[in-house]
């Protein structure tokens, strides 16, 4: 959900923009021992350096964030203030049907789109890898999905998928017949999957490419004296020498994934499709929480939830990625 | 380590070239088509661009389409099985209801006030703590970028009202600086910029504090002309970020003169919800600046994926 | 366009499902705090006063929802109108787009940049109502009370409590158009279209069954208005509870799942919006569908065959009442000038605006006598006329049949309860009580 510019790029299903690799024992290894030097003379202006930034940041993001963390343990409304009720909230999610249809659909998003996302764009980034003629135009066009916005994307899936719309008069032309892909329940959410994993593509592809810049090629030219094949060399060769890169996209997708809502908002609509069946997480704070009469304590609580499972996400992260070091 | 440091010491850019034209990619570009009899087969290169065409229709087909309905005329027939690609008669009919029903062109600038402020401080802002996460140490680093990794991963839905009730006591709200600041410095620019900084190699910078330059002097002068690519990469996000935005406007601003692109642009539902060609064009004009835009950056932007997080 | 389309249908458009729409289920109009609202009620809870009667002055903002785009010049008139009869009063108007209304009027109720009159529909009254930021007109404006047709004035009162909340502004209904050739091919008397639930029950089955389930008589799933016009009483007198789970609404939702299954209530109903039942009916794979009198101009210019085959006749209904939707203005409790804002919103919906209004676009006045103009009982022969006058005679009896209470969330629940009683994962009544449990709960804490 593009609420504000701070959240748009973090919080669409899409591409969660390049990797941020936490790599605490990383710099201070490739660092020492000049680089102690440099660091010793600095005093205040780090602070100086880092404050505009956490400002903001405190100021816009963490603490209205905390308000909510308090308002989960409150019955607050929009209009009307709220007293503190423990874990009602919570105790409530317990039995929300909507809420468990909502972490199901949030889940299965991740199980699909992830492994999607972190196969594809390598096979495209092999594709794309070679200097053949025109190929950086190949390159941006690929990428474009990436920096339309996706409201826009939306709207333009819609349009494409209606009853009416060019897919199912390809469909017709050839003879297959109309699918109803946007009144479906499960056609409705796994055509959203579509268009985040298509969003989503030209940008992992990229940093895939950057990944297979660095397999050295020695390792290919090896295995191909030793009589292997592409897919032989694809699989002992470039997925071992691109696989922290994998873990990673893996890691950025699910929790851009699990956060998933304008895809499925735009295209089942703010009901979440047929009886709601297509209802995500995130769908469900907006719809529970906003316009009048809504209840910021309940919504609050599912926000906390999603938080926890994000945060639970990159903790799984940063584990196999120091796995990955040893 | 996979070796962050082994194209850079000698290149002023490290690491921009990365995705293009290392030295290692310029030699095999070379072997594609170079004569020593390891020239990449004919067939091999036929499937490759076969399959890159296969590709583009996915990737950009739904856009043409989208153009093309824009510019088709109210009496053709956009629902037509086969459908027809081209416009019969192509026209600017319905970019000129739009503009009739709408103030695009303030509107459009109003948005583009606040994308290109929102580039500007993302820009400095982020690279400020990013240089500052990266390259400095001091107590309470860690807690720091822990900071921005939890604003990260904040869901947003739920903060909105907090975030306009906050911005109301600053009696920033009904203006564009109001629209602008919860995300003129994001955490994921931040630390986008961090992980630039982190691939650098720390020799150039230690020379520089050898001949008597100061920190500021080493940010500017050498540590950001260095991340130029990542730079570019942080500017597309913060424009696109900006230029979609449309909840978090809509919340914070009251009067119509104010009004950003996406608002006004959402006047065309309630009114033409039944024409799509006037849609299509809504979001054509939504759409166009950004892709005119990524078309200009998109060489120092490849170079910045290159630079950042991937390798280290 | 249509005040119609743009603000209440498409607001309820949002609660079904709205493709076109990128935001929020809520949707339209208008915001614009602006200058008086953002200095003056800066402080946030110094409230205003309630006493209307002191002199019209000062600067006062006036907030519409998604009117700008269409009738820009009849608001600066009406705005210059009112200016010149209170010199010493200055009027702001904003406008607010279509999509994210309340999710606007609801941050600057907490934050205490409402405008000072505001256009709202019943259910937004409501809440603002019972958080004190709605004037109770009954005491400040009491006077004018006589000028308004009754359930006008009545459709801003919020059960559980005294007093009216807005002026009631326009109010709207449609007819409902049917395909005159569809009827004939199923054996049907195209002159003579159903007029209650059992004689549209029957004709759907004919319809489907001659089709053989090509063709559906209806596109849309049954609404909380669909529940009031079978008679299906909705809520208690106390509006303390739900009541649409009685034997009346399981019947009603039972009939419906046989058409369902019949497919004469058309397949894709369940994530239908009013765009794409339009469309079907367009191309003429629905028999019948809503609308008002300015549908009649797109189908003559898109579905020509439509049009010559076109049957215009009023809703269904069991209990011989339309339904209405209605349009509110209210004023702010807290500003500062209160007898400007209440003179204003007063002003906007008098009999003289709403006439004027009135003839601008496919809306109804909703005060007294105004619609025995005879702009809304003479016939000229053309069909938007004809419609005009059916309609206008409909309202003098029409029914806003949607709770003021009944909010977006309910509105939710009321529709998922229906799809799965139609999908067949719950029987009508099981799935019905779980909706009026749910509608209960978030009734009592609203």
């Amino acid at each position: 959900m593009k609420s504000t510019a701070a959240a748009s790029a973090s919080a669409t299903a899409g591409p969660p923009g390049p990797p941020v690799k936490a790599r605490p024992s990383g710099t201070p290894k490739a660092a020492a021992p000049q680089g102690r030097r440099i660091r010793r003379q600095l005093v205040t202006s780090p602070w100086l350096f880092a404050a505009p930034g956490l400002a903001i940041v405190g100021i816009f993001i963490l603490y209205p964030f905390v308000s909510t963390v308090i308002n989960s343990f409150t019955d607050k409304r929009q209009l009307i203030e709220g007293k503190y009720v423990g874990l009602a909230n919570f105790r409530e999610l317990l039995h929300d049907d909507m809420f468990w249809i909502g972490l199901r659909n949030s889940t299965l998003y991740v199980l699909v789109v992830v492994p999607a996302l972190v196969v594809l764009p390598l096979l495209l980034a092999l594709l794309v890898q070679k200097q053949i003629p025109g190929i950086t135009f190949f390159r941006s066009a690929f990428y474009t999905p990436v920096v339309a916005s996706i409201v826009v994307v939306g709207l333009i899936w819609v349009w494409m998928l209606d009853e009416r719309g060019l897919v199912n008069a390809v469909l017709e032309a050839v003879g297959a017949g109309k699918v109803g892909f946007l009144s479906d329940q499960w056609l409705l959410l796994f055509s959203a999957m579509g268009v985040t994993v298509w969003k989503g593509l030209g940008y992992y592809m990229i940093i895939y490419l950057a990944a297979l810049a660095n397999v050295p090629r020695e390792l290919h030219e090896a295995a191909a004296v030793d009589g292997a094949g592409p897919v032989r060399r694809f699989i002992s060769v470039t997925v071992p020498a691109v696989r922290s890169t994998m873990v990673l996209v893996a890691a950025l997708s699910s929790v851009a994934a699990f956060k998933v809502f304008s895809e499925v908002y735009l295209m089942a609509g703010p009901a979440g499709g047929p009886a709601g069946e297509d209802t995500t997480l995130v769908m469900l704070v907006q719809r529970t929480g906003t316009g009048l009469t809504g209840r910021v304590g309940y919504a609050s609580a599912i926000s906390v939830v999603i938080f926890v499972v994000t945060v639970a996400l990159m903790l799984l992260v940063l584990r196999a990625d120091r796995k990955e070091d040893k | 380590m996979p070796a962050p440091t082994t194209t850079t010491k000698d290149a002023p850019e490290p690491g921009a070239d990365a995705a293009e034209s290392t030295p290692r990619a310029r030699r095999r570009r070379r072997r594609v088509t170079d004569e020593n009899g390891r020239r990449m087969p004919m067939w091999e290169l036929l499937l490759r661009y076969a399959l890159l065409l296969v590709v583009l229709a996915v990737m950009i087909g739904p856009f043409l389409w989208q153009l093309s309905t824009s510019l088709k005329g109210p009496h053709e027939n956009i629902f037509s099985s086969p459908p027809s690609f081209l416009p019969s008669d192509p026209t600017l009919h319905n970019y000129e209801r739009v503009a009739d029903t709408i103030p695009v062109w303030d509107y459009a600038l109003n948005s583009l006030k606040v994308a290109a402020a929102n580039v500007f401080t993302n820009c400095v802002g982020a690279a400020l703590a990013g240089y500052a996460l990266a390259r400095l140490r001091y107590r309470g680093r860690k807690a720091a970028t822990l900071v921005f990794i939890l604003a990260m991963l904040v869901p947003v839905e739920g903060i909105i009202i907090a975030q306009f009730t906050t911005m109301r006591d600053l009696d920033l709200n009904n203006t564009l600086i109001g629209v602008l600041l919860p995300g003129c410095i994001s955490a994921l620019n931040v630390l986008l910029m961090r992980n630039a900084f982190l691939n650098l190699p720390y020799e150039v910078e230690e020379a520089a504090f050898v001949d008597g330059a100061n920190v500021w002097q080493r940010f500017f002068r050498i540590a950001l002309p260095a991340v130029k690519g990542t730079l570019a990469v942080v500017a597309i996000f913060a424009f696109m970020g900006a230029w979609d935005d449309f909840l978090w406007p809509l919340i914070v601003l009251s009067d119509p003169d104010k009004f950003t692109l996406t608002i006004g642009l959402n006047y065309l539902h309630g009114t033409f919800a039944n024409d799509e060609r006037l849609v299509a064009a809504g979001t054509v004009i939504a759409v166009l600046p950004l892709i005119v835009l990524f078309a200009c950056l998109q060489r120092y932007f490849f170079r910045g994926v290159g630079e950042g997080a991937v390798k280290g | 366009m249509r005040v119609y389309q743009s603000s209440r249908i498409s607001r309820s458009s949002r609660i079904s499902r709205s493709s076109r729409s990128p935001r929020r289920a809520v949707t339209a109009a208008a915001l614009a705090a602006a200058l008086l609202g953002l200095s003056a009620c800066g402080g946030g809870d110094d409230s205003g006063s309630a006493d209307a009667s002191g002199k019209v002055e000062g600067e006062i903002t006036f907030q519409t929802w998604n009117l700008k785009a269409n009738f820009k010049s009849y608001f600066e008139g009406l705005v210059d109108d009112f200016e010149k009869k209170y010199p010493d009063a200055k009027v702001k108007w904003v406008d607010q787009p279509g999509e994210g209304y309340a999710d606007k009027i609801s941050a600057d109720a907490a934050g205490g940049t409402l405008p000072d009159v505001v256009n709202v529909s019943p259910d937004l009254v409501a809440p603002l109502a019972k958080a004190g930021l709605a004037l109770d007109l009954d005491k400040s404006a009491g006077k004018y009370e006589k000028e308004y047709l009754p359930g006008a004035w009545k459709s801003h009162q919020v059960p559980g409590m005294e007093g009216t909340y807005a002026f009631p502004w326009y109010l709207n209904t449609g007819p409902l158009f049917y395909n005159k050739r569809l009827f004939k091919d199923a054996g049907l008397d195209a002159n003579k279209p159903p007029k209650t639930y059992d004689e549209l029950f029957t004709d759907a089955e004919a319809l489907a069954k001659k089709s053989k389930g090509d063709v559906a008589t209806l596109a849309n799933v049954p609404t909380i208005e669909d529940f009031g016009r079978y008679g299906v009483p909705l809520m208690n007198k106390e509006g303390t509870g739900f009541t649409f789970n009685g034997a009346k609404g399981v019947e009603l939702l039972t009939k419906y799942k046989e058409l369902y299954d019949a497919k004469a209530l058309d397949g894709q109903a369940l994530t239908a919006t009013p765009e794409s039942t339009g469309k079907k009916f367009l191309t003429e794979a629905v028999a019948m569908n809503p609308g008002s009198a300015l549908d009649l101009e797109k189908f003559k210019k898109d579905a020509p065959r439509l049009y010559e085959n076109i049957g215009i006749t009023p809703q269904i209904s069991n209990t011989g009442k339309d339904n209405m939707y209605v349009m509110g203005v209210m004023v702010n409790t807290r500003t500062k000038r209160t007898p400007a804002a209440v003179a204003f919103a007063h002003f906007v919906t008098d009999a003289q605006r709403q006439m004027s209004f009135a003839k601008k676009v496919a809306i109804f006045p909703s005060t007294k006598g105004s619609l025995d103009d005879p702009y809304f009982t003479k016939a000229d022969g053309t069909d938007e006329t004809r419609v005009r006058i059916a309609a206008a005679k409909s309202l003098k009896t029409a029914v806003n049949y949607t709770p003021v209470l009944f909010s977006e969330q309910m509105k939710v629940e009321l529709r998922n309860a229906v799809a799965r009683a139609l999908q067949g994962k719950q029987s009508p009544e099981e799935a019905l009580d779980n909706a009026v449990k749910a509608c209960d709960r978030l009734l009592k804490q609203s």
